[in-house]
């Protein structure tokens, strides 16, 4: 079990890693302060497009695989023992599970999926 | 015979050393990245962004965070990320350099995506 | 010319009389450049001081018995220069978790017993006849181990890792370094017997790559990579069907 928790872990770091940074500095910064023209929630042709859910889903949902295990040994590290125990591991990587669950349903109901 | 002295681990054990505090920061950047990821799935659920300059904000205070998690995992995938071409290992700085530039390849590519669609 | 001194402040704990550890100051004659702590405890006990108790032996840095904390750091004592701490008094503590049997002595069978658990020896699933010779093994095949297999057993890693700190049922550094160091020797075939030490959850698992132990260790063995290479392999073990394994 451990061993499927480092992976995805791992993989999550990655896809935080390297595709964060850029999503925040245009979608979180330079856009909503209109400094650059950049893509909103609100473009219907981009966010209908299923490669770009696809792409989005990667970037919301794996994540949190990292997240969940780094924030749950984070705990252990400030003597937190619970946050090893059975429960605690369902709470957080079942936390993860459940974002991704809640970023599906967002991007199949948001947007209805078309080609334009 | 005597009893022995047990080790207990100080409670901020994490402050007594550089090395230690900067790894507590490199684990608590998850939580306000999880937090930006969250906004972010908000705002695309409402089809806008809901609360432009308060995001901007939470945003500028992210980013620092994002960028010291990608540093610090980038860098670290030398020491993991181990095979053998020709029989001959593959140096760690070659490897820390591509994940590097995959790094700034993908920004470039996302970026280019995020500001041409628009 | 006044003779040049250092003060040393050295834990002291009396299992038979004391609660809990002090520290005592000592002063020292500070008299060569080359000096090192070691030098200056084994003056003590000779001259100042023969209740202080502690363990050294080559003064070389290549047995691993003086590894004690110097100013909160885990340092080899005949690896600490006197020189770079002067004028400023050196605070000389047994190393950090373990249990301390006495003064700067600590309890080092919970180490032991990791090392063994790991079967640090060559495990064949067949001995090779006496007849047909001895291991073959080219340079290569030596260099894919041969870092892990500098560990001089000092336990300054342990003394680093927090997490060893924390759960004292943590494998470790230096045993998971050792266990690499056999897995990854070409005549070895005992992976499948080592795994679950290893791959047990207070195996390689509890591990959140703080590093501190490669930082401290004086030997350049890098057990912070054995392990995160060990969970990349035990994890592609898993992934990949035929590729990988043994």
């Amino acid at each position: 079990m451990h061993l499927l928790w480092w992976f995805l872990f791992a993989q999550g770091g990655v896809v935080a890693a390297i595709l964060l940074p850029i999503h925040i500095l245009l979608q979180g910064i330079l856009g909503p302060l209109g400094v650059t023209s950049v893509v909103r929630p609100s473009d219907a042709a981009v966010f209908g497009n299923p490669i770009v859910k696809l792409y989005l889903l990667v970037l919301i949902a794996v994540p949190f695989f990292h997240f969940a295990h780094r924030l749950r040994y984070l705990l252990v590290d400030f003597g937190v023992k619970a946050a090893k125990s059975l429960p605690a591991q369902v709470v957080f990587y079942g936390g993860a599970v459940a974002v991704t669950l809640v970023t599906i349903w967002v991007l199949l109901t948001t947007f209805p999926i078309s080609f334009g | 015979m005597a009893k022995e002295y047990p080790w207990r681990m100080p409670v901020a054990w994490w402050t007594r050393n550089r090395h230690y505090f900067l790894y507590i920061v490199r684990e608590f950047t998850a939580a306000p990245l999880a937090l930006w990821l969250l906004w972010l799935l908000y705002d695309i659920s409402q089809k806008s962004l809901v609360h432009p300059r308060a995001f901007a904000i939470f945003s500028v205070v992210c980013l620092p965070f994002a960028l010291y998690h990608s540093y610090t995992f980038l860098s670290l995938a030398g020491s993991i990320i181990h095979f053998k071409v020709f029989d001959r290992p593959v140096s760690a700085r070659l490897i820390v350099a591509s994940q590097f530039a995959a790094w700034i390849g993908a920004s470039l590519v996302i970026g280019f995506f995020l500001t041409w669609l628009k | 010319m006044p003779d040049k001194t250092i003060t040393i402040r050295a834990a002291r704990f009396d299992p038979e009389h004391d609660k809990e550890p002090r520290l005592q100051s000592y002063e020292v004659p500070f008299y060569d450049e080359s000096m090192v702590v070691l030098d200056a405890l084994n003056h003590i006990k000779s001259h100042i001081d023969g209740s202080l108790s502690y363990r050294w032996s080559c003064r070389m840095g290549i047995c691993g018995s003086c590894g004690m904390t110097v100013n909160g750091t885990p340092k080899l004592t005949c690896n600490a220069f006197l020189r770079d701490y002067w004028p400023r008094p050196i605070v000389v503590q047994p190393l950090n978790n373990f249990p301390v049997i006495r003064d700067l002595v600590i309890d080092m069978d919970d180490f032991m017993h990791k090392l063994k658990s790991i079967k640090p020896w060559i495990i064949r699933r067949q001995e090779m006849p006496l007849g047909a010779g001895e291991h073959r093994q080219t340079n290569e095949q030596i260099d894919d181990f041969r870092q892990f297999s500098e560990c001089i057993n000092c336990m300054l890693c342990y003394a680093a890792c927090p997490v060893y700190g924390l759960n004292n049922e943590f494998l470790g550094p230096a045993a998971t370094a050792l266990a690499r160091r056999y897995n990854l020797d070409s005549r070895d075939q005992g992976l499948k017997e080592r795994l679950p030490v290893i791959a047990d959850p207070e195996g390689i698992w509890e591990c959140s790559f703080v590093g501190e132990c490669s930082v401290v260790c004086p030997k350049g063995v890098d057990p912070a990579k054995a392990i995160q290479q060990t969970k990349l392999d035990t994890t592609m073990r898993f992934v990949l069907p035929y590729g990988n394994r043994d």
